[in-house]
Formats: C-alpha cells, sequence, structure tokens
C-alpha cells in the first residue's frame, strides 16, 4: 500500500503487532476497531509506518485500515451523544432493562475484562494494566473521566465471595 | 444528584447484574473518580492503596487496622481526604475518613457508612436501576 509516497507492505498482523503496548488516544471523530479496541485512525497509521501524522489525512489513514479489514466507525456528534444520554428518569422494570436493553457500555468493556478503565457514559476513554497508566493517560490528553475501575474477571471480583 | 446502576460483562459471557454504585473523586484525582459500590452494610469506605499515591495521598504514620475482605486478609491505612461526587451539574465536596487498603480484591472501591452515607440522604430505586444522593442538610 501506497502512503504519503511511500511504499509500505502492511496486513493486519503487523497492524497489530505494532500497537503493542501502545494505549488509544481520544476518538474526536473517526475510529478503526482493532483487537476489539478503537483507534484513531491516524495514530494507527503513524505508530505502522513511523510516518508524521501531518503526512496523511484521517481519510487516508481510514480507508489503508479499513481495506486491511479493520472495522471503522465515527462517534456522533456532541449534541447527539448528549441528546441520546438514557434518563435515569425513565422508569422501566429493572429485569426488562438487563434483560432486553441494548447495554453499550458492557459491549465496550467485554474485550477489556482484567484492565482498569477509564469510561465517561457509554465511552471507554483508555483502557490499561494499572489505574497509574489510566489517569497518565488523562492527564496526558487532559480527558476527564466520568469513572474509574477495573473490569471485574470473575464473579468473586464483585461479590467479595471467599474462595472455593 | 442521581446515579443508575452500571452493568459489567461477565467473564464468561453475558453480564452481572447492575449495582449500585456512585462516582466518587479523590482530591487530587479529580479526572478519574473512583467507582465504587455503595455498602449499607459497611462502616467504613475503602478503596485501593493502589489510589492514594495517585491522588498524593500521603499514608506513612497513618492509623492502620488489619481486617478480611472476600476471604482475603488485608490492610487499610487510614488518611482523612476531600471527596467529590458529580453528575456534570450538581457537584458536593466533603472531607471524610477513607481507608486505603492492600491487598485490594475488588475492582472498585466500596462506599460505608463513614466515609459517605453518613453525609448523604441516600433513596436506592433496585427496581428502576437507579439511586438518588441528596446531601444531608
Amino acid at each position: 500500500m501506497t502512503v504519503s509516497g511511500r511504499t509500505y507492505d502492511l496486513d493486519s498482523q503487523n497492524v497489530q503487532e505494532a500497537l503493542q503496548g501502545a494505549l488509544p488516544e481520544p476518538i474526536h471523530e473517526h475510529f478503526v476497531v482493532i483487537n476489539g479496541r478503537r483507534w484513531p485512525p491516524k495514530q494507527v497509521l503513524a505508530l505502522v509506518t513511523g510516518l508524521d501524522r501531518a503526512d496523511f489525512t484521517t481519510h487516508q489513514a481510514r480507508r489503508a485500515l479499513t481495506r486491511l479489514g479493520f472495522p471503522a466507525g465515527r462517534l456522533p456528534s456532541r449534541s447527539q451523544r448528549r441528546a441520546g444520554r438514557p434518563s435515569a428518569a425513565a422508569s422501566r422494570p429493572a429485569a426488562a432493562q438487563s434483560a432486553g436493553r441494548e447495554q453499550p457500555l458492557v459491549e465496550a468493556l467485554r474485550p477489556l475484562i482484567g484492565l482498569w478503565v477509564a469510561v465517561r457514559g457509554d465511552e471507554v476513554l483508555v483502557a490499561a494494566p494499572s489505574p497509574r497508566e489510566v489517569v497518565a493517560w488523562l492527564a496526558r490528553h487532559r480527558q476527564r473521566a466520568q469513572s474509574m475501575f477495573r473490569v471485574p474477571d470473575s464473579e468473586e471480583d464483585v461479590t467479595g465471595a471467599a474462595p472455593q | 444528584m442521581r446515579f443508575p446502576f452500571r452493568a459489567l460483562p461477565a467473564a464468561g459471557g453475558g453480564s452481572l447484574t447492575p449495582r449500585p454504585v456512585v462516582d466518587i473523586a479523590l482530591e487530587g484525582l479529580a479526572d478519574a473518580p473512583m467507582e465504587c459500590l455503595l455498602d449499607t452494610g459497611a462502616l467504613r469506605t475503602r478503596m485501593s492503596a493502589e489510589l492514594a499515591p495517585l491522588a498524593g495521598i500521603e499514608l506513612t504514620g497513618s492509623l492502620t487496622e488489619e481486617f478480611f475482605i472476600g476471604g482475603l486478609k488485608t490492610t487499610g491505612a487510614l488518611a482523612r481526604v476531600n471527596l467529590t461526587v458529580t453528575d456534570d451539574t450538581d457537584e458536593f465536596s466533603w472531607d471524610a475518613p477513607v481507608w486505603f487498603c492492600e491487598p485490594w480484591p475488588h475492582p472498585f472501591g466500596l462506599a460505608g457508612l463513614e466515609g459517605f452515607l453518613h453525609y448523604f440522604l441516600v433513596t436506592i430505586r433496585a427496581y428502576d436501576e437507579y439511586l438518588d444522593i441528596e446531601p444531608r442538610p
């Protein structure tokens, strides 16, 4: 594939390898999904190619990565997100909510079991092995989380039951 | 101030029953409020000791106590810290005792009587999966 006049031999495997140890930066609008996490397309292409981000556009990065088979998406605008925020005042039976309702945060957290996360609404801002890394990421990117916690990797983590 | 119960994925698939949680920010860690499970049976408010240095909270020389939680023996160190809850519209801060525990088995903190419940009127609407808190008059 050619990016910014240079040719690269890329496949999905070496893209995934290039992201090892990196944390996704904040998503402003466009993202690609790699290993169950959302990444800014320009960050990924810069990591993979070593190019400066000024050398290509978001759309070029997004197109290059979707050609390699990674799904891409776009965040709703801030106003759409505000309008779509679920109202806690809406009174519905709990059983119906848990059983039938879409749970976007649950699905976003599923690939992150065992990791520390910072979330805002249904959006995962960052996931990392320790709270120190989460806090450092928030500071570095001037982001404010609604909540920080570790995604439990067992029911006992939550219930506090003694090991069997 | 309203907090919807939070559902989390279960490791074996599906999701865990949504539980009553409150996101409490430690002074010095305002950008990363810690999810705390509301624990009406707990005397203390407890969090992982990992958080203390991130918030700049000094635990050297603090009062400590040993206890069992989740079948695990742990040590808590007491610090009096400023805590904040917010829902983006309202914000409330208070000064409270928090026990920072090492090791800490839970993926969240525990908000108990001292440190949290003594400061709020709390209404739990489990059927509707949310809780309301109002600062104590």
